[in-house]
């Protein structure tokens, strides 16, 4: 034991002194650990900032002072809770009688209590017309009531006709008055006595009143809920009141959710939480092994003398070995302390950043030391295993022909490249299993498991390139035998970058397949460009028993835009809010209930799904809907029915029956008698979604005893932003007979796909530059004695630069070339099941594969050419002078 | 070699006379080059003849003491500062005798040239061994003087060897 | 010189020593015997190829013959496994080569500590040790400094101090003063050989026959092959 530590103590020794000497190198392998550590800890402690914990989150459900909040249930049933009733709880058996507050204070004694803060939406008149906003009541002054506002200006409200609001809400433009609007449309006005800081929302309006001053026009149906002070509740006493329906929210055991037990915690998802984690921390482990590796690798060749002589001192291959792991080991320790301490640093730094973009406030500023030890862990190990290939391949060094001078290298084995197209092979085999059905992690440990097997195959890939090279200009292949002469050097380069793309590719491809899904299978519920109008009477109770006034809408619409044409859309109306009329087409001959004519489904963005038009006018929707060939104006303008169907058979039809029932809430109440029209029925496939189910004209309509009215407007290409379609549906809200605006804007790629797929696009690009660049460095210094002879032979100083942009290009188009090979395996595989999901039955849909062929030859061609012309750019281009020896 | 411009040397130092000045040449090259006591004198005499030494006092016993005159201590410094002119090859029967060797019938040359390489290390390790016992610098300098041409000699050895063994191997007289 | 002793500290036996096989196969020796006894300086000399080297390495367990035996102190090197084999290094046997000696990354007394410190001696003990070579060397003074702040005669002084450390009595010697000026060389020697004189065992490879000379026994290697020797055997004087 004793020897085994003297052992490690000259490893560390020699390796200390080695880094020391070589600084640069040092430097580089240091940055390549230490910046991954230092990013993940910057992240993780701005995500545990911004995410709010349960103790932080609870200061904000609590306020700074009370010990628990209780809440009977409304439901009046015994409730079963976890630590946290926000996080889980559901009602059982119903209770006998209800519960009152007295029950709950024979359970937990008599304590000072306040009403909790209500949570509602509060409509309210701004300059624009009526807008909904968040609105809170509480005893604001109360010492139970602490924490949860912060007031920054004014006073706090101290009668029923006094409100504070935040500047979200100030910003709207309401002025001192805050005109408040009634559930029934009345509308009444509060002085603003002040601004507050709300604990939670930052960007959200919000308006604070003292309780019972403000109608609550939604309800969550729990209940009122009371804070209370005095000592901490206990468990037991938690589970007493869940048996009398009220649930608990103590401050001590919601924020110490793993002290006691939870019900309701099913464990289901943490094997494949654990997975996908280890999954992540294993293809990083590759990613910054790769990246470190070829500085480990030029580092432990630089020191094969040393080893050699080591051995010939009597040191054993173990204990050379262990020099290189030593460098490792040191770097990695230096590396997990800067990265910690920086990403500190930086997530202090970045902390204002943040919360510039982040509608909620962060927590306090925190720091998860358990993360942050697993990371730097994370840190050391990836430098030590970097330094696992150097060192066994200098154990294994011919000591001899080190000492003579010659390169020592053991004959590379040929069964690795073998191993390697094994590896591959299964890691295909497991992305086609995974495809089809064992799930995206297989697909994801695929591509482990084809990385693993690329990097194999890289010094093969690499010699074949050195002997094709013999054609090209002298830099070029002055580089690309360079390459395949330090291997140890130019594979984890090469097989960095080739993970990298093989990431990027594979991400790319179901990214932007899933994009093309997206794309593909949404449906427009109106012509791109163009809006509708339809009746929205928010939260009015009762509403107008009149129609909406046509007319003043669509002046509004006009006075908001000007340049849009807006048309009346006539359709089956909905005139009473208590029952709801439906029109029913059947085949004259079976009027069967199961016999209905109708298409699969559709959407009703007109306001109605059966339109009464005579041809002339139809919406642009409508018209773009049907092709030319299917002449649905004519048939209408020649006073037929048009009638969709999912039934290819119903087509044969020359006419339909038709009846309009009415329903309320306990099923049809009255039904006309059905009327045969002459009708044309059209085919919809089952995957289609249709804007309507019919097109009746208007004698059709008249006829059939068909209700058609003015349902919606059309507006037709109104060029409205969202902040004017804001402002609009204000206005439309304020009318008499309240109106929303819809705007179709066509498919809205998500916003956070696109800022990942731009963070993984940046990312890559960073890898790839990281991993060329060291390469093309360590390359350039191993290389000096060569461009010293050539330069001794007349060589040109620009041949220095034209053979690092040359060696740059090779390992980083190599690499470039590897990983899309690679990344298409799970790339293609984890994109066909997420892809395939269509409609059951249909054959038209999925899975909707799209190669990003522009990206891709960004990343195999661009990228390695722009790196190489840098590169060829800003390297020094003065020849080394100095000799071969010394 | 030079006697008159060795005797003009040792002159230099100190006036001495004849037996002294062989005892002193001895001394210094190692007894390497025996002088005879009439070749010193007939030297001496030449020197006189000259004008580059002078016969001044006797000592006690009689002895004619020698000293160096103006003109012997400008030749002197005229030698010290020229070269010694390279004339004959100084081992002609060696390589007379590898020579022969060479073209003689039915005689291995490397046998021969391998026994005289051992000689020669033989006595390569005689000046050594004798480097070992002395301190004195001019007695080593001269010394090495032997072991720098002896070693010559076996690296020339050395390299019939080698241009022995080409030729044996590329007959046709490749270089 | 120590007492008379009768086993060779090296000692060579039939050894052959192939590379690589079948039509490429270089007979590197050829059934070389050979012996070193304690107090005994022996030179090996040949043309480039002779196997020389390969001698050396043989000697020093680095490489295996072919066939043959090669002894050290009485253990057979061809029979012990190569962890053994590190140990012998490390107690018996000490290497010095012509250049780049020294790890540059440790101090010259650190060098010297080297082979005591991969055996487990504690460093306290191995310093001391390492001390004492060095000053055996003349060259206590240098024991803090760098291999690159020294001059190359005094790198060569620092390796034969590690050859020599922990009381190892077979040094083998690769063209120690190959890259040396020919005062220094012969210094280099000179120390040698007093290292031998007293009680070492020397083996040294060298093409330069001054050098050579220094020692009690010059071998002259030809193809593999012993084709000669000069100066008397040690084993014929004792004999």
């Amino acid at each position: 034991m004793r020897r085994h530590l003297l052992g490690w103590r000259i490893a560390l020794r020699l390796a200390r002194r080695d880094l020391l000497k070589h600084r640069a190198r040092a430097i580089i392998a240091l940055v390549m650990v230490t910046l991954p550590v230092l990013a993940v800890v910057t992240a993780d402690i701005l995500i545990q900032t911004a995410d709010v914990s349960p103790t932080e989150g609870i200061s904000r459900r609590l306020g700074a002072v009370a010990t628990a909040e209780v809440q009977i249930f409304e439901g009046r049933q015994r409730v079963t809770q976890g630590p946290d009733p926000l996080r889980d709880w559901v009602a059982g058996d119903e209770l006998s009688r209800a519960t009152t507050f007295a029950d709950v204070e024979g359970v937990i004694g008599h304590r000072s209590k306040l009403a909790a803060p209500t949570s509602s939406e509060l409509v309210v008149r701004t300059p624009h017309g009526r807008e909904a906003v968040a609105a809170e009541q509480a005893d604001v002054t109360a010492p139970l009531a602490r924490g949860f506002y912060r007031l920054d200006g004014g006073r706090w409200p101290a009668a029923s006709d006094e409100v504070v609001v935040n500047q979200a809400m100030r910003d709207r433009g309401v002025g001192d008055t805050l005109t408040i609007v009634d559930r029934d449309g009345t509308e009444s006005s509060r002085t603003i006595v002040g601004t507050i800081v709300d604990a939670t929302r930052r960007s959200g309006e919000v308006v604070v009143g003292l309780p019972g001053t403000l109608p609550r026009l939604t309800d969550d149906g729990m209940g009122q809920g009371w804070l209370v002070d005095g000592p901490p509740l206990t468990w037991s006493q938690v589970q007493r009141l869940n048996d009398l329906g009220v649930l608990v929210t103590d401050r001590h055991i919601a924020s110490h959710p793993d002290d006691y037990p939870d019900s309701m915690d099913d464990g289901s998802g943490d094997s494949t939480t654990l997975q996908v984690a280890a999954l992540i921390v294993v293809m990083a482990l590759i990613e910054v092994v790769l990246l470190a590796g070829p500085a480990f690798a030029v580092g432990a060749r630089k020191q094969q003398r040393s080893l050699a002589l080591l051995v010939a001192s009597g040191g054993t291959p173990a204990q050379a070995r262990r020099v290189i792991l030593a460098g490792g080991l040191l770097l990695g320790v230096a590396a997990a302390v800067i990265g910690v301490a920086g990403g500190i640093g930086a997530a202090w730094l970045l902390q204002p950043v943040v919360q510039r973009f982040n509608a909620s406030w962060l927590g306090p500023f925190d720091v998860p030391w358990p993360h942050l030890v697993a990371v730097a862990a994370f840190g050391l190990a990836s430098a030590v295993i970097a330094c696992v290939v150097p060192a066994w391949i200098a154990s294994r060094q011919n000591v001899v022909a080190v000492l003579a001078g010659r390169r020592g290298d053991a004959k590379p084995t040929r069964a690795f490249p073998v191993l390697g197209v094994v590896l591959f092979g299964i890691g295909v085999l497991m992305a086609i299993a995974g495809a089809s059905g064992r799930g995206d992690l297989m697909v994801a440990w695929s591509a482990v498991v084809c990385v693993l097997g690329m990097v194999l195959l890289v010094p093969v890939v690499v010699s074949w390139v050195a002997r094709a090279a013999g054609r090209f200009p002298l830099p070029v292949r002055f580089a690309a035998r360079d390459a395949v002469r330090h291997r140890t050097r130019t594979t984890p380069a090469v097989a960095a970058v080739a993970a990298t793309v093989a990431g990027v590719v594979a991400l790319g491809i179901s990214t932007s397949s899933d994009e093309k899904q997206n794309r593909e299978s949404y449906t427009p519920n109106l012509v791109m460009g163009d809006a509708s109008v339809t009746p929205d009477y928010g939260y009015l109770d009762p509403r107008p028993d009149r129609p909406t006034d046509w007319d003043q809408v669509a002046d509004v619409v006009r006075e908001h835009a000007p340049a849009a044409r807006v048309s009346p859309v006539v359709g089956v109306g909905q005139t009473s809010t208590t029952s709801w009329v439906n029109v029913v087409f059947a085949d004259p001959a079976r009027t069967a209930e199961d016999e209905q004519i109708s298409p699969s489904s559709s959407s009703s963005a007109l306001g109605t799904d059966v339109v009464v038009s005579d041809g002339a006018q139809l919406p642009s929707l409508v018209a773009s809907y049907f092709s030319a060939d299917e002449g649905v104006a004519e048939t209408l303008s020649a006073g037929r029915a048009v009638v969709l169907t999912s039934d290819a058979s119903q087509t044969r039809l020359d006419q339909v029956a038709i009846h309009v029932e009415t329903s309320d809430d306990d099923g049809p109440t009255v039904s006309t008698p059905a009327v045969t029209v002459p009708a044309t029925v059209l085919y919809r496939p089952d995957d289609d979604v249709a804007p309507l189910r019919a097109i009746l004209p208007p004698s059709v309509a008249r006829r059939a005893g068909v209700p058609a009215a003015t349902v919606a407007l059309d507006v037709a290409q109104p060029h409205l932003t969202t902040e004017a379609q804001k402002d609009l549906q204000a206005a439309l809200q304020d009318l008499p007979t309240p109106a929303g605006v819809y705007v179709e804007r066509g498919y809205q790629a998500d916003a956070y796909t696109r800022i990942v797929q731009w963070v993984l696009a940046a990312l890559g690009a960073i890898l790839m530059l990281g991993g060329t660049l060291t390469a093309m460095f360590l390359a350039l210094s191993d290389a000096r004695p060569d461009l010293a002879t050539l330069a001794a032979v007349g060589a040109a100083p620009r041949t220095r630069r034209r053979v690092a942009a040359a060696y740059t290009f090779v390992v980083s188009f190599v690499g470039a070339v590897l990983g899309m090979l690679v990344g298409f395996v799970p790339g293609l595989a984890v994109t066909w099941p997420l892809t395939a999901e269509g409609y059951s039955g249909s054959d038209h849909v999925g899975p909707y594969i799209e190669i990003p062929w522009l990206m891709i030859a960004v990343v195999v061609l661009g990228l390695p050419l722009l790196t190489a012309v840098v590169v060829g750019l800003f390297t020094r281009s003065r020849l080394p002078m100095v000799a071969r020896v010394g | 070699m030079s006697v008159k411009h060795a005797l003009l040397a040792l002159l230099d130092e100190e006036p001495m006379y004849g037996y002294q000045l062989r005892a002193a040449f001895e001394e210094r090259t190692a007894e390497t080059w025996p002088l005879n006591i009439g070749q010193v004198y007939t030297t001496l005499s030449r020197l006189e003849r000259d004008g580059l030494v002078e016969g001044g006092d006797t000592d006690d016993d009689g002895h004619q003491i020698y000293k160096l005159t103006d003109a012997g201590r400008a030749e002197l410094t005229d030698w010290f500062g020229s070269a010694v002119p390279r004339t004959q090859p100084p081992r002609d029967e060696l390589a007379i005798k590898v020579a022969l060797a060479v073209s003689a019938p039915g005689l291995d040359p490397t046998a021969v040239i391998q026994r005289q390489r051992s000689a020669t290390m033989s006595a390569l390790q005689g000046y050594n061994r004798l480097k070992r016992q002395t301190t004195d610098l001019a007695y080593e300098l001269v010394l090495d003087s032997l072991a720098f041409a002896a070693e010559a000699e076996i690296r020339w050895l050395d390299h019939c060897d080698a241009r022995l063994r080409r030729v044996a191997d590329h007959p046709d007289g490749a270089r | 010189m120590n007492a008379p002793e009768t086993r060779p500290v090296l000692e060579l036996a039939q050894v052959t020593r192939i590379h690589g096989a079948g039509g490429l196969a270089v007979h590197a020796l050829r059934e070389v015997s050979f012996e070193t006894y304690a107090g005994e300086l022996v030179a090996v000399m040949g043309p480039s190829g002779s196997g020389k080297s390969t001698l050396l390495t043989l000697a020093g367990g680095l490489d295996q013959p072919t066939s043959g035996r090669v002894l050290v102190e009485g253990t057979d090197l061809t029979a012990v496994g190569s962890a053994e084999r590190a140990k012998l290094r490390r107690t018996s046997i000490g290497y010095v080569f012509q250049d780049f000696n020294l790890i540059p990354a440790l101090t010259a007394g650190e060098n010297v500590s080297l082979p005591l410190e991969l055996d487990g001696v504690p460093t306290r003990a191995a310093r001391a040790a390492a001390s004492t070579a060095l000053g055996e060397l003349g060259i206590a003074d240098l024991a803090d400094r760098f291999p690159d702040e020294m001059s190359g005669g005094q790198q060569q002084r620092v390796a034969i101090a590690r050859a020599v450390v922990g009381d190892r009595r077979l040094i083998l010697a690769d063209e120690p003063t190959g890259a040396l000026d020919s005062v220094t060389g012969e210094d280099i020697l000179r120390l040698l050989r007093a290292r031998c004189d007293a009680g070492a065992a020397g083996v040294l490879v060298t093409h330069e026959p001054r050098h050579a000379a220094w020692a009690d026994r010059v071998v002259f290697l030809r193809d593999g092959a012993v084709v000669d020797e000069a100066g008397e055997p040690m084993a014929a004087v004792r004999s």
